[in-house]
């Protein structure tokens, strides 16, 4: 087990922050639209996109790496933190929708004159952001609270936030909870006053995400090194033996739960205006799925597997559509069980992997010595298994 | 214009039969056909009150036949033909089929067959040749009525009891003595309840405040939900006679217990069929998961494979289908039945998705599962991508778009017990789930293999120790629990359309039903679908939408479970990680 980053890692991750921050953008900004050195407003806006997800992964690998919670409700926080943004998006387009009313479209579609009281304070973007916050952290301390509370764990946690997310997912398409419904917001125009379609706005917009990743990368890199992160990890191997040890375990891991319930709905929150649209197709049980799937291909229990996985499995998926449209699903079907059965400790581990093969190779006859061979081993399954 | 036509060419397809019929045999036709023939005959040729009366007795007959030639009759479609021998008038319809110079053979009303003249040769008219038998503004309103009480005699029962509803609710006086002396010839309990119900509706408008107090007492008795409107008016009325206002109101109130109650067995029943659908829909899932631990997210795409199976039975029983998957094109050869055979479809139909779900399911175990016995976490990634794949194959198969599968008759269609409705799609489905917890309880604790079963999914490892072979075990356990998810998809084929995301729907309401009942207990299952059925169904019917139901329906399984962590039936275990 890697408890601390290896010098590679942090090298690596400096080499890649310093690519995505400075490079990228100053790419954009900086060089002539025919160089091709140049990289596209479109590309800057579908990297930032990347990033969000990249983020919403490392949240659910903290959970499912590093507590062993393996959470299926994890794009719930994410849209409710879009959400909230959406909001206060809705109410920055002012009078300049379709009906030229000083409330959002739909409510005027709806037969409403004025705007609903709760929607009134999101004109404001403390507010917006506090509730960014709020509403998404209160919603996984009461859910966490109750879950932990009667011990729900493995596969039964992860029924139940699929349930919640389900079941949210419901809520948010009927017209009367009076957020937009099926269609969600979209149309956004201005956030703090910068007009969205300007690429600048993208630009800046990709760097707050840029740099929320790295914070995040680094937050969870620095708590998981932590006495907590050890604890941490001690309920994913074993929980009952933590709990007999006088560690109250449902704290912990309702803290893990809201923190990174935090974390998704910040990227959620970033996601809307690079996106230009939230709706609840986004907290639908398959999008949760699909964040552990980049999680389980990149490779859970590291903090880099998820952001390669999120990027590679996004990226995999836009060339499939754009190449075979009609194979996509098959690509990714096969993906997801290739890597479950093949490469379960995803895609970092395919260098140590490659590495014990090769030694393997050049030593046939001398059986590895048992301490190598589980070090080739990718040593962050969870192994707990009900009978 | 183009339904004149139509209902002529069907009264001389009619008559046309009844000539082809019997122009082999004898140019006569049945004895009391030929006198009702006659009948006509003589209502068309007379006037006055004797023709009223001639209508009367002709509608009494509710005979299909002189509804087609009365309706012709209006239509003007009947001619008067002056023979010049006897110099008597025959009537005739003229045949669709015209002749080069516009004329068709007339066919004469009193015994079908076409007409000729004295020496045998058939006569040809064009319609300006002939005069209609005209028909007044009072005939026709006399024949109208006519058509009414046809429908009042008519021999099919439903069409008797649709006609006298129709006459009870056109709160039309003139209707009264029609039913009421309809209700002397009536035998069947269903029409004469129909008939009192129409009766007393008709009698709330007479001007006697007796007959009406004893109306509304009569509608109270009989639970009349249909008289409620009617009822509710003359209550709130300011101009009736306070008496009869008192006893409205009165009957209204009886008549809402009465909803009350039709309503409380409706939604019993409902929750019931509802719960069996959960149930069968669940029930392979409480294989896989609760007894095997496989988090099987394919569950739903083997649902659909079961579906899609009766998709092709109904098809192959039909025309035939044409399938072009990958751009390879074949075609399933239809084996054009009809009738009673083309519906037993359904009956083939059951076997065949179980089995096409069950190979399913052996081929993803032996393919993927078996390795993820000791992963379940695991084991739901991987099968949410054959769940992918296996969507995406259908669409390439069956195309993105739904399919119509067509129940057959004897699923369509209900009976009506003191005004509850049970669909028979309904009640089979809770014989269904029925039969099949019974088959899956034998299989598991009477068989040899059930015991296997029940060993490997208690201790995987000391049932191998034992000598049991794990891995066929598995295999076939795997393989049952996806033939029940096959049955079910045959089930929800007969009340749904089937698409490539059919399982989808479901995914989420079993795994909670399966969580609800306690992993591992088949009797929990049972319980927890007919309970979340229940209140599913019940919260539908008080909050009257069906999403704000569902969602309290999730929220309140999730505080459930704060009581009772491990479902209704726990498994009892001293293993920690239980």
């Amino acid at each position: 087990m890697r408890r601390t980053p290896t010098n590679f890692e942090t090298w690596g991750v400096t080499v890649v922050a310093v690519l995505i921050l400075i490079v990228l953008p100053g790419l954009n900004a900086f060089t002539p639209a025919d160089s091709f050195l140049h990289v596209s407003d479109f590309s800057i806006g579908l990297y930032g996109k990347y990033l969000c997800y990249a983020v919403l992964a490392i949240s659910v690998d903290l959970l499912w790496g590093y507590t062993g919670l393996l959470s299926l409700g994890q794009a719930l926080f994410f849209s409710l933190g879009g959400y909230m943004m959406g909001m206060y998006l809705m109410r920055m387009i002012g009078d300049l929708g379709q009906y030229h009313q000083p409330i959002p479209d739909f409510l005027v579609f709806l037969g409403w004159s004025s705007l609903p009281p709760f929607w009134k304070p999101f004109s404001s973007f403390p507010f917006a952001l506090m509730m960014i916050f709020l509403l998404p952290g209160l919603l996984s301390l009461v859910f966490g609270f109750l879950a932990f509370r009667s011990r729900i764990r493995g596969v039964y946690f992860s029924i139940l936030t699929q349930a919640l997310t389900y079941a949210a997912a419901i809520l948010f398409f009927r017209n009367d909870l009076l957020l937009g419904g099926n269609n969600g917001f979209t149309d956004f125009k201005f956030i703090l006053g910068y007009d969205l379609r300007n690429p600048a706005t993208s630009r800046a917009l990709y760097l707050a995400t840029g740099l929320l990743l790295l914070g995040t990368y680094l937050l969870c890199r620095w708590l998981t090194t932590t006495k907590f992160g050890k604890i941490q990890r001690a309920i994913r191997d074993s929980e009952n033996r933590v709990l007999f040890s006088g560690y109250a375990t449902s704290s912990f891991k309702l803290f893990v739960f809201v923190l990174s319930s935090l974390i998704a709905a910040l990227a959620g929150a970033l996601f809307v205006p690079q996106v230009g649209i939230i709706n609840p197709s986004e907290m639908w049980p398959d999008k949760s799925l699909e964040a552990v799937v980049w999680v389980a291909v990149g490779g859970r229990g590291t903090l880099v597997g998820p952001v390669i996985g999120a990027v590679a499995v996004n990226w995999l998926k836009s060339w499939a559509t754009r190449a075979y449209p009609d194979l996509r699903l098959f690509f990714l079907g096969a993906l997801f069980i290739l890597v479950v059965l093949i490469l379960p400790g995803g895609l970092v581990s395919l260098p140590a992997r490659i590495h014990g093969w090769w030694k393997h190779f050049r030593r046939p006859p001398e059986p590895a010595p048992a301490g190598a061979k589980s070090a080739a081993q990718p040593s962050t399954l969870n192994t707990q298994l009900p009978p | 214009m183009k339904h004149s036509r139509l209902l002529k060419s069907v009264a001389l397809v009619l008559l046309g039969v009844l000539f082809a019929g019997h122009a082999l045999a004898a140019p006569s036709i049945a004895p009391e056909e030929s006198a009702l023939r006659q009948k006509f005959i003589r209502t068309l040729l007379s006037t006055g009150a004797q023709q009223q009366a001639l209508l009367g007795e002709l509608a009494d007959s509710g005979s299909k036949l002189v509804r087609d030639l009365l309706t012709s009759w209006t239509r003007g479609e009947i001619y008067l033909y002056q023979d010049p021998v006897t110099s008597t008038t025959v009537p005739l319809l003229l045949e669709d089929q015209q002749d080069a110079n516009g004329k068709a053979r007339g066919i004469r009303i009193d015994n079908g067959l076409y007409l000729t003249d004295a020496s045998g040769k058939e006569l040809r008219f064009t319609s300006d040749d002939l005069n209609t038998a005209d028909t007044d503004m009072r005939l026709r309103s006399t024949i109208q009525q006519a058509f009414d009480m046809l429908s009042l005699a008519d021999p099919d029962v439903d069409a008797r009891q649709n006609a006298v509803i129709k006459l009870g609710y056109s709160q039309k006086l003139q209707y009264l003595p029609i039913l009421q002396a309809r209700l002397t010839k009536e035998t069947n309990a269903g029409v004469k309840r129909a008939l009192y119900e129409g009766i007393a509706l008709l009698q709330l408008s007479t001007s006697d405040s007796s007959v009406r107090i004893g109306a509304t007492q009569k509608l109270a008795n009989l639970g009349s939900i249909g008289s409620l409107d009617t009822l509710r008016q003359l209550a709130a009325n300011k101009t009736t006679d306070p008496a009869v206002a008192r006893a409205a109101t009165n009957a209204v109130e009886a008549i809402e217990r009465h909803i009350t109650w039709v309503n409380f067995f409706g939604t019993l029943f409902h929750s019931l069929s509802l719960g069996s659908i959960l149930l069968v829909v669940a029930l392979g899932l409480a294989i896989t998961f609760g007894l095997m631990g496989i988090i099987n997210m394919a569950h739903g795409e083997m649902i659909a494979v079961g579906a899609y199976t009766t998709y092709l039975v109904e098809n192959i029983f039909g025309d035939g289908i044409t399938l072009s998957p990958f751009g390879y094109s074949f075609t399933l050869p239809g084996l054009h039945a009809s009738g009673w055979f083309y519906q037993s479809y359904f009956i083939f139909a059951i076997p065949l998705s179980f089995l096409t779900a069950a190979l399913t399911g052996l081929a993803l175990e032996r393919s993927v599962i078996r390795f993820l016995y000791r992963r379940p976490l695991e084991s739901l990634l991987a099968t949410w991508g054959v769940s992918l794949i296996l969507q995406q194959l259908f669409r390439r198969i069956f195309g993105a778009n739904n399919v119509q599968v067509n129940s057959p008759t004897w699923l369509l269609g209900h009976f009506a017990v003191n005004d509850i409705l049970f669909g028979y799609n309904r009640i089979f489905v809770i014989v269904f789930a029925v039969v099949i917890v019974f088959g899956t309880w034998l299989l598991l604790t009477k068989t040899p293999l059930g015991l296997f079963i029940r060993a490997v999914m208690q201790n995987r490892d000391m049932a191998a120790c034992m000598g049991v072979r794990t891995n066929r075990v598995n295999m076939l356990t795997f393989a049952f629990g996806s033939g029940l998810a096959g049955l079910a998809g045959a089930f929800l084929s007969q009340i749904g359309n089937v698409g490539p995301s059919l399982g989808q729907s479901y995914i989420v309401d079993s795994f909670m039903t399966v969580v609800v009942g306690g992993v591992g207990n088949l009797a929990g299952t049972v319980y927890s679908a007919l309970g979340i059925g229940t209140a599913d169904e019940t919260l539908q019917q008080l909050l009257g939408s069906p999403v704000m139901g569902k969602i309290i329906v999730l929220c309140a399984i999730i505080l459930f479970l704060q009581w009772k962590p491990g479902g209704l039936f726990a498994a009892r275990s001293r293993n920690l990680d239980n």
